[in-house]
């Protein structure tokens, strides 16, 4: 049995299983499995995109769709034409010269992994590239040409092995023949600033505890004051900013629509303008200007250039 | 279909006799083929209705096919046909033939991208294009793969080729639509009488025969040469697009050229790489290319010691595509789980950032010198510099801390200073200097964007280098490379991946073009001005590649005293409009009365094709047997037997087999003009001149040249003991002394006395790298006045789904998302990203087309609102096709050619790079209602969005270009005859001309 294998981490979206996909069976018949696709307008596999947070804290997650070959397949469970066939690897096949067009199985499935052929009056959708498979290819186009290994096709037991827990929940309950590892979730991040100082805070801690659940989530901002929770579930949350020096801070925020960057947030010094240092680098360094040059010239001589008054 | 074989063995028969000893004549014949079966039809028919239309072909047509199948068949791929069958193992029932071919496109003889072409040879079609297994001949072991390991995690060099889609989807390209069928003639241009100059890019083409464009092309030649001197034709003879050797691509045209006297050369400046060239350079030598060119194991050092890499303006998922495929993309997702940090600086969140990023610090474009004089004055005032480094490895230090700390402007560059001109807030800008000074940091690019395309791109690049020597460059983790160009010029060293043991050199092979320095150039940058306002002033050779003294030579003028300007333009590189600096200008130059003769040559019907008055197809990659190599995959340098994959399409030709009819052509006017043809081809045939570039690689040492054709390539295995060379400028940082940089002291030149010598008034680029606010030619700053009208600054990067001008019309991927924008007239638009903000502002919402617009003129583009893109920035590829609406000055575009309204003037005052990315614009909606299609189909074009612009060849005797000749398809052959001698195609083409034939598809049709 064959199982599909998309990891979100790895994609990145250069669209080479979609692209192969067509190459594949775009303009090549391949009888007994599947008729020829149109040039465009069908994606038996497809990766769309979709663009998260804000600037400066903004990622791209590439999804996969494709059919899942499904155990218990509605599709095949409509068709009044008997089109569908199940083959002794768990591939799906739609047999194009059963199929009377009636386009019910596509209006049956629950992932738009079927199209209308017009010109040919007929359903087409994912083979697995079964005539590759059966002519000696180890995995399909799609698996082929995946640079990354984000897309895969998997023996049962391979697949079984490796991904235990998915396999039970995807192959096993679901009944589908494609596992998705590490969804991506909503994140939550920000920029820790004081702005009188005009400096970013490194290393205040940041707390995003879950509302629902009271479970918590700790980082210490980064060099750049940067906190990102990258995993944050799609829930309510309520964050905590505490800066050695600086009043605590505290808000609500959800990321059950979108991902919450929350852009420059402001901490002000528990001290209450108390004389800091000055804080605009301003120069104090005595500058003297060089002799001019020429070509020829040695520029190398002397350490005097390097020599500043007070370092 | 017997019947039709029988035919076919009949003819061969009867040609025996004539058939060609010089296979590049051989495959010239194979014009002679009338396209027997419409390609798009092959493509995409089912089996069943394309079997039945052949089955009816070969009862209708048996002479047709008598006629063709000899000329079809050119020599050495009949030679090598048997060898095929046996050579490959058995072959899968789903192909019956597969050939290996680099899919690459950085032209110029570099190959990459190998693939396997599977090919049904009986339907003469192409069934797949997919990545190639180095192990297919070869035991592993023999390779010596190499992996990488660090911190725990491995990168290994796999056994297939990490393929982009760019070339996975080469299907489209080679079927396009948009191809160019026959040669072709602007119909109101007549080098008897009118030539019309101002209706180039408006009148329409009429259909011509092979022999008659011939005469044409070598009548006009010869005309020009002899009236205004050999200097009067100008080659267009390079830029990127496919990779082939024997066949060229770009500059075929440069050798006959030579051997008739000479010419003016279009020299290329260094594109996509401008700073590094004309600023770099003069800190830290880096000949030929300005960026570091010591590589050696940089990545695996990047890996061990390294803690963050800065991408700056970089984006290896994008921009070495084309050129190297993904193995560049593998790198960054092993950083990543490494634990590197990757910080990206660039005005856009681009392909790699918004997967691999840790930080992205958004920056305004071309301000990145302000950013980095900033970094430096926050690590002078901070003391966080390697002063000891500076000492024994930099010259002229302290007249760059003197500008630094303001003593020579009164302007102390301070990150507050910078936050203005930059857009970065100071506190970020100071985080990151203290981050960088804490920490071991590289530097990694790619090439283009504003960082590097900008005005007074050369200060951006010698700040950064800079930056790289207070923080001891060459320490471990703390280098300059690239993902992309690792086998740039056949340099050893600038692979930063794994050493190879051979760079493979095909040199005694590649005809394409000659010896870059001419004695007669015009920089491809300033060819407007040349055209439009001679004479024209300047200095160097430019041509890229040059060391550095050669910047300071000059200056050199055009036209030269005595000498003619140019009257006619020979182009094999027809994209110059999209791809250079202010291509609505280049249209008025392109129209200018003094150009005579414009004759291009290429496969699709694009861009400064449409400005011709002689069109001649020339055909892909595919359809040429040729020889290539690969050392830019990053995982094995291999050097392979091209094949030929299918006959050629329609009436096409090579690059090569095209300037060979010429060549040919012209002997025929004798006199000097005797034995040319002899000279170019150097009497050899293709078959001979793969020999010659194999036998300049290691694998003739491994192999005999029939062995390599059976086996189809050889991987070169990787160094031994590559894991011992020393790391990029290591040496350079233990010993300076022994290990000196190329510039005049040896050491970092924080101050060039060079340019002070040559260029003591020059204050763009003068001898200590500084922040550039505007000059005479570039006010292309948010500052300037003109910002008032244009607020708004462009990015213009190397397209995701394009490479330069390449690719446009591939529907497999203009179908992905966001690729392009439909618009409410069913026109796909190039998108434009926008930020939300100035959405808000500008009234914008998604899928409004909108104009982006400067004096120069407007292109169109679709709108996504995005948070890709930084406020006050808009976001645009590069590349489009051109789609010219009203040409000229002030021209309106369609389609989103961007580079139509980039500055016309160079880099600076004495750097003549183009300036196309980083410039005032202004956006606003577009009403698109009523674009209309006229200026397309008068050209004989149409539109369909899957494919976008689309050329309808002329229907078979219907002469809908206004003349009867376009359907004599015969004439083809017999021009063949007149000049090919082959007496056995005498009898044919008669009996083609009695039959008629179809040349082209059924009436009416695309092709």
């Amino acid at each position: 049995m064959k199982v599909f294998v998309f990891d979100y981490a790895r994609c990145n979206g250069c669209r080479n299983c979609q692209i192969v996909c067509k190459d594949e069976h775009c303009g090549n018949e391949w009888p007994g499995y599947a008729r020829s696709q149109p040039d465009s307008g069908q994606f038996w596999v497809r990766v769309t995109e979709k663009v998260r947070g804000s600037v400066p804290k903004v990622v791209v997650s590439y999804t996969l769709n494709m059919c899942r070959h499904c155990d218990d397949a509605p599709c095949a469970g409509i068709c009044p034409a008997y089109a569908f066939k199940r083959r002794d690897d768990g591939l799906l096949l739609l047999d194009p010269d059963a199929c009377n067009g009636c386009m019910l199985c596509a209006e049956a499935c629950p992932y738009g992994a079927i199209f209308q052929n017009k010109d040919l009056s007929i359903a087409q959708k994912c083979t697995g590239c079964a005539h590759l498979l059966d002519d000696g290819w180890k995995e399909p186009r799609c698996a082929d040409a995946c640079p990354h290994g984000s897309l895969r096709c998997l023996d049962d037991q391979e697949a079984r092995i490796r991904y235990p827990q998915d396999y039970e929940a995807s192959v096993v309950k679901a009944k589908e023949h494609l596992i998705l590892l590490n969804a991506p979730q909503p994140f939550v991040a920000g920029t820790v600033v004081d702005l009188v100082a005009d400096e970013v805070l490194i290393g205040a801690r940041v707390t995003l505890e879950n509302k629902l659940d009271g479970s918590l989530q700790v980082q210490d901002t980064d060099d750049f004051g940067d906190f990102w929770f990258k995993q944050a579930e799609a829930a309510d949350y309520q964050l905590y900013i505490e800066a050695e020096g600086y009043l605590n801070r505290s808000m609500g925020i959800s990321t059950t629509e979108k991902d919450c960057n929350l852009g420059i947030i402001e901490m002000s010094s528990a001290r209450f303008f108390d004389a800091e240092e000055d804080v605009t680098m301003e120069a104090a360094l005595d500058i003297e200007a060089p002799r001019e040059r020429k070509e020829g010239q040695s520029l190398a001589e002397g350490n005097d250039y390097y020599v500043f008054k007070n370092t | 279909m017997h019947e039709k074989k029988t035919t076919v063995k009949v003819a061969i028969e009867s040609a025996t006799e004539p058939v060609a000893k010089v296979a590049i004549e051989s495959a010239i014949e194979s014009v002679a083929k009338p396209a027997a079966m419409p390609a798009n039809k092959a493509a995409t028919e089912p089996v069943a209705k394309v079997a039945i239309e052949a089955a009816t072909e070969a009862a209708t047509g048996a002479a047709i096919e008598s006629v063709a199948k000899p000329a079809a068949m050119p020599a050495p791929e009949a030679a090598t046909k048997a060898a095929t069958k046996a050579a490959n193992k058995p072959a899968p029932k789903t192909a019956t033939k597969t050939v290996i071919k680099g899919l690459g496109f950085c032209s110029a003889g570099v190959g990459s991208c190998v693939c396997s072409i599977d090919v049904d040879e009986e339907q003469d079609r192409i069934i797949r294009i997919r990545p190639f297994h180095f192990d297919q001949e070869y035991p592993l072991e023999q390779l010596n793969p190499w992996k990488l390991s660090a911190r725990g995690v491995d990168l290994d060099c796999g056994t297939r080729t990490y393929s982009s889609p760019l070339s996975l989807c080469y299907k489209n390209r080679v079927y396009s639509k948009n191809r160019i069928p026959y040669p072709m003639r602007r119909a109101d241009w007549d080098p008897e009488g009118e030539r019309n100059p101002q209706n180039r890019g408006i009148s329409p083409f009429v259909r011509i025969s092979w022999d008659e464009a011939l005469d044409l092309v070598a009548k006009e030649l010869v005309r020009v040469k002899e009236t205004y001197g050999p200097e009067a034709v100008l080659a267009q003879a390079d830029g990127h697009g496919e990779t082939k050797v024997v066949h060229g691509t770009h500059g075929c045209q440069t050798r006959l050229l030579s051997l008739l006297g000479g010419y003016t050369l279009q020299s290329r400046q260094p594109d996509s790489w401008e700073g590094w060239y004309w600023g770099a350079k003069h800190i830290w030598g880096m000949d030929p290319f300005g960026q570091q060119n010591y590589q050696v194991n940089v990545i695996k050092d990047v890996a061990e010691n390294g803690d963050a890499v800065l991408f700056w303006g970089c984006d290896p998922e994008t921009t070495p595509w084309g050129w190297s495929g993904q193995m560049a993309s593998r790198v960054c997702y092993w950083f990543n789980d490494l634990g590197i940090k990757c910080i990206h600086i660039a005005p856009d969140a681009n392909y790699t950032n918004v997967i691999h990023a840790d930080k992205w610090i958004p920056v305004l474009p071309n301000t990145d010198a302000a950013l980095q004089l900033a970094i430096a004055y926050t690590w002078l005032v901070e003391g966080t510099y390697d002063k000891e480094y500076l000492k024994g490895h930099a010259v002229g230090f302290e007249h760059f801390r003197y500008y630094v700390l303001g003593g020579e402007d009164g302007v102390a560059k301070t990150p507050a200073w910078a936050q203005q001109k930059c857009g970065v807030p100071s506190f970020t800008i100071k985080a990151l200097a203290r981050y960088w000074a804490r920490h071991a940091v590289s530097v990694a690019h790619c090439n283009g964007g504003s960082y590097i395309r900008s005005a007074f791109s050369h200060e951006p690049a010698r700040l950064e280098v800079a930056l790289l020597g207070m923080q001891g460059l060459g320490k471990p983790g703390a280098n300059q490379f690239k993902f992309i160009d690792w086998s740039v010029f056949g340099l050893q060293d600038v692979n930063a991946l794994v050493a190879q043991s051979e760079q493979p050199d095909l040199f005694p092979a590649y005809r394409g073009r000659e010896n870059p320095i001419r004695p007669d150039i015009i920089p491809k940058t300033m060819v407007p001005q040349a055209i439009l306002h001679p004479p024209i002033q300047w200095y160097g050779n430019i041509a890229a590649g040059l060391p550095r003294e050669d910047q300071f030579s000059g200056p050199y003028v055009y036209p030269k005293p005595g000498k003619s300007p140019i009257h006619m333009i020979w182009t094999d590189s027809p994209c110059w409009e999209t791809c250079w600096n202010g291509g609505f200008k280049m249209q008025e130059a392109f129209r200018h009365e003094s150009i005579e003769t414009i004759m291009a040559q290429h496969i699709w019907m694009e861009n400064d094709c449409r400005f011709a008055d002689i069109i001649l197809p020339t055909n892909t990659k595919l359809e040429n047997l040729d020889i290539g190599s690969d050392a830019e995959s990053g995982q094995w340098n291999t050097v392979y037997y091209e094949r030929q994959a299918i006959s050629p399409l329609y009436e096409s030709v090579s690059d090569m087999e095209v300037v060979a009819m010429v060549a040919k052509r012209i002997e025929s006017f004798g006199g000097e003009y005797q034995g040319i043809y002899e000279k170019y081809t150097e009497g050899k045939d293709v078959e001979d001149f793969i020999r010659l570039g194999f036998e300049n690689t290691g694998a003739a040492k491994a192999m005999g040249f029939d062995d390599f054709k059976t086996k189809g390539y050889y991987p070169f295995p990787a160094a031994e003991g590559w894991q011992d060379l020393p790391v990029g400028l290591s040496r350079f940082y233990e010993s300076p002394d022994a290990f000196p940089l190329k510039t005049p002291s040896g050491r970092l030149e924080y101050y060039s006395t060079s340019l002070a010598y040559y260029f003591p008034d020059d204050t763009e680029r003068g001898p200590v790298p500084k922040w550039v606010e505007e000059s005479a030619e570039h006010k292309e700053r948010l500052s300037c006045a003109r910002a008032r009208e244009y607020p708004f600054l462009i990015v213009s990067n190397h397209p995701r789904w394009r490479i330069h001008a390449n690719h446009d019309d591939a529907l497999w991927l203009r179908e992905i998302d966001g690729c392009k924008i439909a618009g409410p007239d069913g026109y796909w638009y190039e998108p434009v990203w926008v930020n939300p903000f100035d959405a808000g502002v500008l009234g914008l919402k998604d899928g409004d087309i909108v104009r982006i617009f400067n004096e120069r003129g407007s292109v169109l583009g679709g709108v996504m609102v995005t948070e890709r893109i930084m406020r006050g920035v808009v976001y645009q590829d590069h590349g489009a096709r051109v789609d010219t609406m009203s040409a000229g000055t002030g021209g309106l575009d369609r389609g989103g050619a961007n580079n139509l309204i980039a500055p016309n003037d160079v880099t600076s005052r004495y750097s003549y790079g183009e300036v196309t990315s980083g410039f005032l614009v202004n956006v606003e909606k577009f009403d698109v209602q009523g674009l209309g299609f006229e200026g397309l189909e008068a050209q004989g074009m149409g539109y369909e969005a899957a494919t976008g612009l689309v050329f309808h060849p002329a229907p078979q005797g219907a002469g809908s270009f206004g003349e009867a000749r376009a359907a004599d398809g015969a004439s083809a052959i017999e021009g063949l005859v007149a000049f090919g001698g082959l007496a056995g195609l005498q009898e044919a083409a008669g009996a083609a001309k009695a039959t008629g034939v179809p040349a082209v598809a059924e009436e009416g049709g695309t092709l």
